[in-house]
C-alpha cells in the first residue's frame, strides 16, 4: 500500500532581485511513496485526503545526507564523559589508543549503536566506517560493529571499512584484513604508508594485492602532508593504471593536497578525475592544518564528500556526528555566503545531489527517486547550510527513523 | 528574595592520572541566592518559607556568560531567511548596502532586537554589548531604539551600548550624531578601521578618543585593518591615548592585525596593549581568508580577549548561533584544545575572566558575596560543558530566574 506525504516543501526555482541577491523559490506538494520510491509528486491541494497520509506541515525535504569518514568503533558515547590526553604525535596517540582497545573492545556494540542513533538523528541515512583491525583486537571491533549496524538496517547503509589503524606492514596485519573482508568488512582501508608503514610502496603494494584478491574498493587514510602525500597518491594512481584496478579508490584527509602549488593541485585533481577517485574531508580547521582545495577540486570533477570522522574518542574530545553542520563549517571556512553558494555546499553531504542546479533548475526529487529525505523547518537549503536546524527528521526509503 | 539552589554540582578541583589531569572534581551543594549575591554555600540548607527553591538535579553551576559584540540594531534575525549579496568592493559594498537597507528595516528594527536578546538570554547571557548604527541615513534613530529594548531587560540583565559610525567617523561626517548618541544613552565610543574607512588614520582616532574624553565614555573600536597597517593603527591609538591622557576602558574589537604579526612586532605590541589594559573581543572566525587572533598568547600575556557573535544573521554574513557554549567549542577546535584542562580554563572567554577553578585548579567560584549570575548545565565539568556543547536548563542572572528550558538529564552520559 502506498503512503503520502502532505504538504511537503520543495525548491522550484530561483528569482533575482534588484539588489542583486538571489532567492530560492519554493511550493508545497503532495508526494506518494510506494516500495520505498517516490511514485508521483503533485501541488499540494487541501481538498485531496488520502489515507495513510501524514502531513508534513510545510516542513522542507533535503535528500538524506551520507556521512563518509567515521569510526562507529572508537566512540565513548554511552560512557561518561572523557576528554583526551594531549601527545607529541601520532605514535604516542597510537600508543595510549591500543592501551584501551581490549576493554573498549567489549561493549563495541552498545558504543556504535549510540553513536549510530545520534547520526541517524541529524539525518544521514549511510555511514562509511573505518573500522580498526589491529594486533590487539584482531575483528572484534568489526564483530561489534557489524551487530550495531544490523540493528538499524532499515533505516541505515554502510561502508564498512577494515582500517589497519595501527600499520599495515606488521605483525600478520594483511590476513587480519582478508579475514576482516570473509567476515562482513565491504571495503580495505590504508593508512599513512610513508608515515606509518615507512614503505610506501610496498604498503601500497600489499594493499593493492588484497583489494584485488577480494575485488572491493579502497579508503586511504592519509594525513602524510606536502609532498610524502603527494606523491603517495600519485604512486597509487600509477599502481591503478598498472594493475588496470577497476575498484573503486578514494582518499581520506588527503591534507597534503592542500600543502602543494596550485599547478600541482590542478595537475593531480585531473587525475583523481581519469580514475575516479573521491576525497573524503572533515573540514578541519585548527590553525595550522590546510584541507584539500576542496573547490578546486570540484571545479575539476573530482568528488568529495564530508565526514565528522571519529568524535567523543580518545583523539577528540569534539565533533557531534551532525554532517549538516559539516556543511555550515565548509561554508564558513571558504566564505561561501550567497544563496547559491550555500545551496550547492549541501551536495557535499548527500552524495552530490541538491534540489536545484547551479543555475537554479529544479532537479530533485523526481518520481522514481529513493524516498529517502531529511525534512527541516528551514525555509530553503541554503538557510538549512548556513543556519542548520536543531531538528531534522529521517526517512529512509519510505520509513520514518524518529 | 531568596533563591535557594538544591543539589547543584559544583567543580572543586582537578582530577590526575600520572600526572595529567584527565578530569574535574565536582561535588553537590546547596546554594543560596539573596540580593542578587550568593549568600551562602553549603552541603545541606534548609529550605524555609520566603525561599524560592529550584531543583537542581545534580546539575553544574557555571558562570553566566557575557555576550561582549553584537549588533542588535540590524539583524535579520527572527525575520525571513535572506543570504548575503557576493562582496565586490571590500567593507564599501555592505557600507552602501546599508544606505538603502537600514531605512527599510526601520520599522522592524525594534522587534528583531527584542527577539535577538531574548535568544541571548536563552543562550545563557546576563551580559550584552551591542554596538548601535550612528550614520547619516540613520542618524540616532537605532541608538534610540537599542536604548529603549535594553532598558526594558534590565532587570533581567547588564548591557553597554556602543555608538558605531559604521560608515567611517571621518568619511561620513557623523561628529555630531556621535555627540548626540553620547546624550541619548551609549556608553562607549566605537569607531572602524580609521585608514581603510575613513582614510584618515590619525585623525579619526583623535576624534574618537576626543569624544570619549568630552562625555567620559568608554572606546570600543572595529578594527579589520591587516597586518602591519593595523599594527600601525593599534600604535597610533595608544600614542593618542596618552596624549589624552584617557583613563577610561578601551576595547578593540575582531583586532584582526593580531592575527596577521608574528614575533617581534606581535610580542611587543601585545606588551603594550597590556600595559594600556586595553582588552580585545573575537569571534573566532574560522574563514581561511582570515586567520584567528592568538587568543591563549595574548590572554597569558596580560591582554584580556572576551567571545562575541557579532551577528545571529544579516546582509554581512549568513551564519551565527547566538550560542556561546559552541562559540568555544569553535574556539577549542580552532587551537586544537582536546585534554580537561585546557577545554576547561577556556571557559573564561565567554565569562569575563571567571573560571570555577583557576589555572592552579583551586576552586575560585562561586564564593559567598560574588555576583549570583550563573548557569546550570547537564553537564559534569566545564570541558565536558564546552566539548559536548551540554544543554543550558537555568539561567540566573541578578539573583532571580530569567530563563528556563525543560531538557532531558544525561549527566555525564551527555
Amino acid at each position: 500500500m502506498s503512503q503520502w506525504l502532505l504538504n511537503v516543501r520543495l525548491e522550484t526555482g530561483e528569482q533575482l532581485h534588484e539588489d542583486g541577491s538571489i532567492q530560492t523559490t519554493t511550493n508545497l506538494f503532495h508526494i506518494e511513496i510506494n516500495a520505498g520510491q517516490i511514485a508521483q509528486i503533485t501541488v499540494a491541494d487541501t481538498a485531496f485526503q488520502p489515507e495513510n497520509a501524514k502531513d508534513m506541515q510545510g516542513q522542507l525535504a533535503l535528500p538524506a545526507f551520507k556521512e563518509m569518514h567515521n569510526h562507529l568503533d572508537k566512540t565513548y558515547l554511552s560512557l561518561p564523559w572523557k576528554a583526551c590526553r594531549t601527545v607529541s604525535g601520532l605514535e604516542e596517540r597510537l600508543h595510549y589508543e591500543s592501551l584501551e582497545l581490549s576493554a573498549l573492545a567489549d561493549n563495541c556494540e552498545q558504543r556504535a549503536s549510540a553513536m549510530i542513533e545520534k547520526i541517524l538523528g541529524f539525518g544521514s541515512n549511510h555511514i562509511r566506517t573505518h573500522v580498526n583491525i589491529d594486533p590487539y583486537i584482531g575483528l572484534k571491533n568489526l564483530e561489534g560493529v557489524l551487530a550495531a549496524l544490523d540493528k538499524y538496517k532499515d533505516y541505515v547503509t554502510a561502508d564498512i571499512i577494515a582500517f589497519p589503524q595501527h600499520g599495515l606492514l606488521r605483525d600478520d596485519v594483511p590476513n587480519l584484513l582478508r579475514e576482516a573482508l570473509r567476515h562482513g568488512a565491504t571495503m580495505l582501508g590504508g593508512l599513512d604508508p610513508g608515515g606509518i608503514d615507512r614503505n610506501i610502496e610496498k604498503s601500497l603494494q600489499t594493499t593493492m594485492d588484497i583489494a584485488q584478491e577480494f575485488s572491493v574498493g579502497v579508503d586511504f587514510h592519509l594525513h602524510d602532508n606536502g609532498h610524502l602525500g603527494y606523491y603517495t597518491i600519485d604512486k597509487w594512481l600509477d599502481m591503478v593504471e598498472e594493475k588496470g584496478f577497476n575498484g573503486k579508490t578514494d582518499f581520506s584527509h588527503s591534507f597534503s593536497l592542500g600543502d602543494v602549488t596550485v599547478p600541482e593541485q590542478i595537475a593531480m585533481a585531473k587525475r583523481l578525475k581519469e580514475h575516479n577517485v573521491a576525497i573524503m574531508s572533515t573540514v578541519p580547521f585548527n590553525l595550522g592544518r590546510n584541507i584539500p582545495p576542496i573547490d578546486l577540486l570540484t571545479e575539476h570533477g573530482v568528488n568529495v564528500h564530508f565526514g565528522c570522522d571519529g568524535f567523543y574518542d580518545s583523539w577528540s574530545p569534539y565533533g557531534s556526528g551532525d554532517i549538516l553542520q559539516k556543511a555550515c563549517t565548509f561554508a564558513d571556512v571558504t566564505r561561501k555566503i550567497t544563496e547559491r553558494e550555500l545551496r550547492q555546499s549541501l551536495g557535499y553531504i548527500t552524495n552530490g545531489i541538491t534540489p536545484l542546479d547551479g543555475e537554479g533548475q529544479m532537479q530533485w526529487p523526481r518520481a522514481g527517486d529513493e524516498a529517502s529525505f531529511v525534512f527541516v523547518p528551514s525555509s530553503c537549503s541554503a538557510e538549512a547550510v548556513a543556519r542548520p536546524p536543531k531538528k531534522r527528521t529521517l526517512m529512509n526509503k519510505g520509513k520514518f527513523f524518529n | 528574595m531568596k533563591l535557594l539552589i538544591k543539589q547543584a554540582q559544583l567543580e572543586t578541583g582537578y582530577q590526575y592520572e600520572d600526572g595529567f589531569i584527565m578530569g574535574t572534581a565536582i561535588a553537590p551543594f546547596d546554594i543560596l541566592i539573596e540580593d542578587g549575591q550568593f549568600k551562602q554555600i553549603e552541603t545541606a540548607i534548609e529550605v524555609e518559607s520566603d525561599m524560592e527553591v529550584i531543583e537542581a538535579n545534580g546539575q553544574l553551576l557555571l558562570p553566566s556568560f557575557r555576550e561582549m559584540h553584537i549588533h542588535i540594531d540590524k539583524t535579520y534575525f527572527s525575520g525571513e531567511w535572506k543570504a548575503p549579496i557576493p562582496i565586490t568592493k571590500g567593507i564599501l559594498t555592505r557600507i552602501e548596502e546599508e544606505q538603502i537597507l537600514l531605512p527599510k528595516q526601520l520599522p522592524f528594527a525594534k522587534e528583531r532586537a527584542i527577539r535577538m536578546v531574548e535568544h541571548l538570554i536563552a543562550n545563557g547571557h546576563t551580559h550584552i554589548r551591542s554596538h548601535c548604527n550612528v550614520d547619516p541615513q540613520i542618524g540616532t534613530k537605532h541608538i534610540d531604539i537599542t536604548v529603549e529594548v535594553l532598558a526594558s531587560f534590565k532587570d533581567q540583565i547588564t548591557y553597554e551600548i556602543v555608538a558605531f559610525p559604521q560608515h567611517g567617523l571621518i568619511r561620513s561626517a557623523v561628529e555630531p550624531l556621535m555627540r548626540d548618541a553620547m546624550e541619548k544613552g551609549a556608553t562607549h565610543v566605537g569607531g572602524v578601521d580609521p585608514a581603510i574607512v575613513d582614510r584618515a588614520t590619525h585623525r579619526s582616532l583623535d576624534t574618537m578618543i576626543q569624544i570619549a574624553k568630552d562625555y567620559d565614555k568608554h572606546i570600543d573600536i572595529h578594527l579589520h585593518d591587516r597586518d602591519t597597517l593595523g599594527e600601525h593603527e593599534f600604535h597610533v591609538m595608544m600614542d593618542l591615548l596618552q596624549q589624552h591622557d584617557f583613563k577610561n576602558n578601551v576595547t578593540i574589537s575582531h583586532a584582526i592585525a593580531l592575527s596577521d604579526l608574528q614575533g617581534e612586532s606581535l610580542e611587543k605590541l601585545t606588551k603594550r596593549l597590556a600595559s594600556f589594559n586595553i582588552d580585545v573581543t573575537t569571534t573566532v572566525p574560522i574563514g581561511q581568508n582570515r586567520s584567528t587572533i592568538p587568543i591563549p598568547y595574548l590572554y597569558e600575556n596580560g591582554v584580556h580577549v572576551s567571545v562575541g557573535h557579532d551577528s545571529l544573521t544579516d546582509h554581512w554574513s549568513p551564519f551565527g548561533t547566538g550560542d556561546t557554549i559552541q562559540k568555544l567549542n569553535v574556539l577549542i577546535e580552532r587551537f586544537k584544545f582536546i585534554d580537561e584542562y585546557r577545554i576547561s580554563q577556556s571557559l573564561k572567554y565567554a565569562t569575563g575572566g571567571i573560571t570555577p577553578l583557576n589555572a592552579e585548579g583551586q576552586q575560585v567560584w562561586p564564593k559567598v558575596g560574588d555576583a549570583a549570575n550563573a548557569l546550570l548545565v547537564d553537564a559534569v565539568s566545564a570541558a565536558h560543558t564546552i566539548a559536548r556543547l551540554c544543554p543550558i536548563t537555568t539561567v540566573i542572572s541578578k539573583g532571580a530566574v530569567i530563563h528556563q528550558e525543560n531538557v532531558e538529564l544525561k549527566g555525564a552520559y551527555r
